[in-house]
């Protein structure tokens, strides 16, 4: 409370003209204020699912070294230190030893040990935690600590992706903070909720329904980010955060459509950027009869039809519909990010006539007065089902439905709640549907999506059963070669074969666009997370507005760290 | 009044239970996964759905489910939320000040601007102004809720930026404000959802309000005033507006429930944190605790205050009427 009044206090004097952080020096101070749709889910690391949460975890928590710009998952090219100051790899790759930074501490003023290391690898591999995280880190066996300076990651392979496994997938974990509390009872505990870190920033408060913020952390080992606060605004409605962001109550909106770009560009004061990001959206084809999943589907059992839906499908012109210059048309389950991945993939062509005579080699025949096909009296019909929330995927099954009809084929829109759409895709009682799956640095999550074992699993994620052997086994050529040029070989037949199958029609790779007010110097916006440079971003003294004057709060007691020469 | 108290609470105890068990199986027969948000991860497995099912207990039969949320809800207790990982109670405990500050501002605000257009209609009924009011008042009763509160954020918050866009309070800067800042952020901030649920909740008084003083100014003691030599105005006011009430007072005890969840779109499209907003989104969650908590908390508190509202339009009634 006496933190509290004191930071109120320095507020006071700061609106009245003494700014704070700017005393002190250096360019640094200012707040971004973003717009988002919604509250974090939950503010620890091996949990969080939602893109607010990782938002906050990321600048509150730090990794023991970062991906890098150029996002490289095979070994350690391109890395830089966080809080592993350097590395040293054992002659047989089989481990890995991190030397912790000494200047490190965690925002409670403890110092970051290599306890904390294993204690964040082990829990979250702990089964009751339940923690998403667990199924990509299975290539790490265990954690030792020679001593408290030094965390040293033992793995059960050599592999390619070991040190981007070790470091990227979780941010370290303060075991003071979690050791006693039970794993299943953390995500309702206070420490969820107030989570203790390590990064440039530090939490503040979290406002159900209302806002997160985070203010630097003066003493942090990495030295004070350039930003005093960062505040999350959260507004559950579309339309009223964009509004927020559009009136100036909020520095940047991350979630802008194609269709607001023109009411931005009234504003002159408001820029937009785009960046790619790590998504792809595509039409899915259920191979297995959703009444019985021993038997194939009536329709989309036959790889032909499939092939003959996609070459029916203008992919160019959906994607121009509904993105605008936004988007690129997909290249199959895979990014143009990826350094593994062939820009000229060749893929099913858009050939309307062609679509339409190997629909009628099939049998399906135009017999009704509508121009729709039949075979043995059976139309050629089947429902495409869309969360009802993502005007993207309804605009794009209103506009396959229009080209599947040139075709003779009958397709019924669906829109549902996206629970429920959750649930027909794991029960796999789907015909069709629109997903996205929004990826990682590494390609490797393909085998889950679209291999074998996702299929398999008695609800994997591969919703669609698109089984093929030879995907599967160039795809784990690829995540074993070390060898670039290689893994991008096995890639392309990966790719090539399941374009081919067509298990789907590869719609598109969209572009995310951040929209920020134009006070704000913005960096590099890296495609897995926009906001990781953040604590890089900042505000000309000169452009400063009311809301920057608030000062970074006051570092707990005992918190005082040495800043990184 | 001890008893009557302790019955009217027996009877609101009884109602609370039949709405629980209906919600509860209402929700649980609803197609849907609590936890579908993780399925656009493609790195997440069923192990970690079933263990984060088998962490809020959704692993047990639906009954034995039951049976515990009955327990817990002999005992005082409404769960544990899903989706905001805490206890319903204190959700519902945070959400519950902000709505109840919405719902009595518009509740006010549009009975006292209902009766108020009532007023003025009745006393110039058949001219222009009584039309255009008529008009207007109609245009409100049928605009949809979500309709004209996109119209008003758009209205006084951007074309003419004269209110905040949403929330209880600037998020940015409330903390940081005095004490008087911080009330006037407050009632800026109030402002425009309050604005647009009275504007909809005046218009259903107005043509209530109107109907029932032109229902009661032939009646004999309307007659008996006029011959008196009383004013319209006074006439109005003193004693056709006092017998024209009750239906608006039984009106108000039924708007009272409503509101408590039923301003819902209001409070999405504001982004104002109250219980419509959070028992909805719950809904689209599955939230199943907080459905059910919500539910029985807006039965419990809007049956006990519509009743209050019934017994006290009761009590008017026994009153004699003004000689």
């Amino acid at each position: 409370m006496a933190a509290m009044r004191y930071s109120r206090l320095l507020c006071a004097a700061a609106l009245i003209g003494c700014t704070g952080a700017e005393s002190r020096g250096g360019n640094t101070g200012g707040t971004l204020a973003m717009s988002t749709g919604g509250d974090p889910d939950v503010l620890v690391p091996s949990l969080l699912q939602t893109t607010t949460a990782a938002q906050v975890v990321d600048l509150v928590y730090d990794r023991l070294a970062d991906i890098g710009d150029s996002l490289n998952v095979v070994g350690d090219h391109g890395f830089t230190p966080r809080l592993a100051d350097r590395w040293t790899w054992a002659k047989d790759s089989l481990s890995i030893a991190f030397h912790l930074n000494p200047n490190a501490k965690w925002h409670d003023g403890q110092p970051v040990r290599s306890n904390d290391v294993r204690f964040t690898i082990a829990s979250t591999k702990d089964s009751t935690l339940g923690s998403p995280s667990a199924s990509v880190i299975t290539s790490i066996d265990s954690v030792s600590t020679p001593d408290s300076a030094t965390a040293v990651y033992w793995f059960h392979a050599r592999s390619p992706q070991q040190f981007y496994d070790a470091v990227y997938q979780l941010p370290i974990m303060p075991e003071h903070v979690w050791k006693g509390i039970a794993p299943a009872g953390w995500r309702g505990s206070e420490a969820a909720k107030h989570p203790i870190g390590s990064g440039q920033y530090r939490f503040v408060r979290w406002i159900p329904r209302a806002a997160v913020e985070l203010t630097a952390d003066t003493a942090n080992y990495r030295g004070t980010p350039k930003l005093s606060r960062v505040i999350w605004s959260i507004a559950p409605d579309f339309n009223s955060a964009l509004t927020r962001f559009l009136t100036g109550e909020t520095d940047l909106f991350p979630q802008l459509r194609p269709e607001n770009l023109r009411e931005v560009a009234k504003h002159p004061e408001l820029k937009t950027q785009s960046y790619r990001g790590l998504a792809y959206v595509f039409a899915q084809f259920n191979l297995r009869n959703p009444a019985d999943h021993d038997r194939p589907h009536p329709i989309f059992g036959n790889r032909e039809l499939r092939r003959a839906l996609t070459m029916a499908t203008d992919r160019a012109a959906l994607v121009r519909s509904v993105f605008d210059t936004l988007a690129l048309p997909a290249l199959g389950p895979t990014l143009r990010v990826y350094n593994t991945t062939d820009p000229n993939l060749q893929q099913i062509p858009f050939d309307l006539p062609r679509a339409r005579a190997i629909l009628d080699s099939l049998g399906w025949r135009v017999t009704t007065s509508d121009s729709m096909r039949t075979r043995n009296g059976r139309p050629l019909r089947f429902t495409m089902s869309v969360p009802n929330t993502s005007q993207v995927r309804v605009q794009l099954a209103v506009l396959l439905q229009e080209q599947f009809r040139r075709a003779g084929v009958k397709m019924d829109v669906e829109q549902l709640d996206f629970p429920v759409l959750a649930e027909k895709d794991r029960k796999r009682t789907f015909d069709a549907t629109i997903g996205q799956w929004n990826t990682q640095p590494s390609p490797g999550a393909v085998l889950g999506s679209w291999g074998l074992a996702g299929s398999r699993a008695a609800s994997g994620n591969n919703f669609g059963t698109y089984e093929n052997p030879v995907f599967d086994a160039n795809v784990d050529s690829a995540l074993a070669s070390f060898d670039l040029a290689a893994r991008k070989r096995y890639f392309t037949t990966a790719y090539q074969t399941i374009i081919q199958d067509a298990p789907a029609i590869w719609i598109a790779e969209p572009r995310q666009i951040v929209g920020y007010h134009s006070r704000l110097q913005l960096g590099t916006l890296r495609p897995d997370a926009w906001w990781i440079h953040i604590p890089d971003w900042s505000i000309p003294r000169d452009k400063r507005i009311a809301r920057d004057s608030v000062p970074a709060a006051p570092a707990p007691a005992g918190s005082t760290g040495q800043k990184a020469p | 009044m001890i008893r009557y108290i302790a019955r009217r609470l027996a009877q609101a105890a009884v109602i609370v239970a039949i709405v629980a068990t209906i919600t509860f199986a209402l929700i649980h027969i609803a197609p849907g996964d609590p936890f579908s948000a993780v399925l656009d991860n493609p790195n997440v497995s069923e192990t970690v759905r079933q263990t984060l099912r088998a962490q809020y207990g959704l692993d047990r039969p639906i009954p034995e489910q039951f049976v515990r949320y009955v327990g817990a809800l002999a005992h005082g207790e409404l769960g544990w939320s899903f989706s905001h990982d805490r206890p319903v109670l204190e959700v519902l405990g945070s959400a519950l000040p902000n709505t109840l500050l919405l719902m009595v501002v518009a509740l006010v605000g549009g009975f006292a601007l209902g009766i108020f257009v009532a007023l003025v209609q009745v006393a110039r009924r058949g001219s222009i102004a009584d039309r255009i009011l008529g008009g207007i008042t109609l245009l409100f009763f049928s605009m949809p809720d979500f309709w004209l509160a996109i119209l008003a954020l758009l209205a006084l918050t951007y074309w003419l930026p004269i209110f905040p866009v949403g929330g209880a309070v600037d998020p940015v800067m409330h903390e940081y404000m005095s004490l008087g800042g911080r009330l006037l952020d407050r009632l800026k901030h109030l402002a425009l959802p309050a604005l647009t649920l009275t504007l909809l909740a005046s218009a259903t008084v107005a043509r209530y309000q109107r109907a029932a003083l032109l229902d009661v100014l032939p009646a004999d003691y309307i007659r008996t005033a006029r011959l008196k030599g009383l004013t319209e105005r006074q006439i109005l006011r003193r004693h056709a507006l006092r017998n024209a009430l009750l239906p608006i007072i039984t009106l108000l005890g039924l708007s009272f429930p409503a509101l408590l969840t039923g301003a819902f779109f209001i409070e999405r499209i504001f982004a104002w944190p109250g219980m419509g907003y959070a028992v909805v989104n719950a809904i689209s969650t599955r939230d199943y605790p907080l459905v059910v908590g919500g539910s029985d908390t807006s039965t419990f508190l809007g049956g006990i205050a519509g009743d209050r509202m019934e017994r006290g339009s009761n009590m008017v009634t026994t009153v004699p009427a003004p000689s």
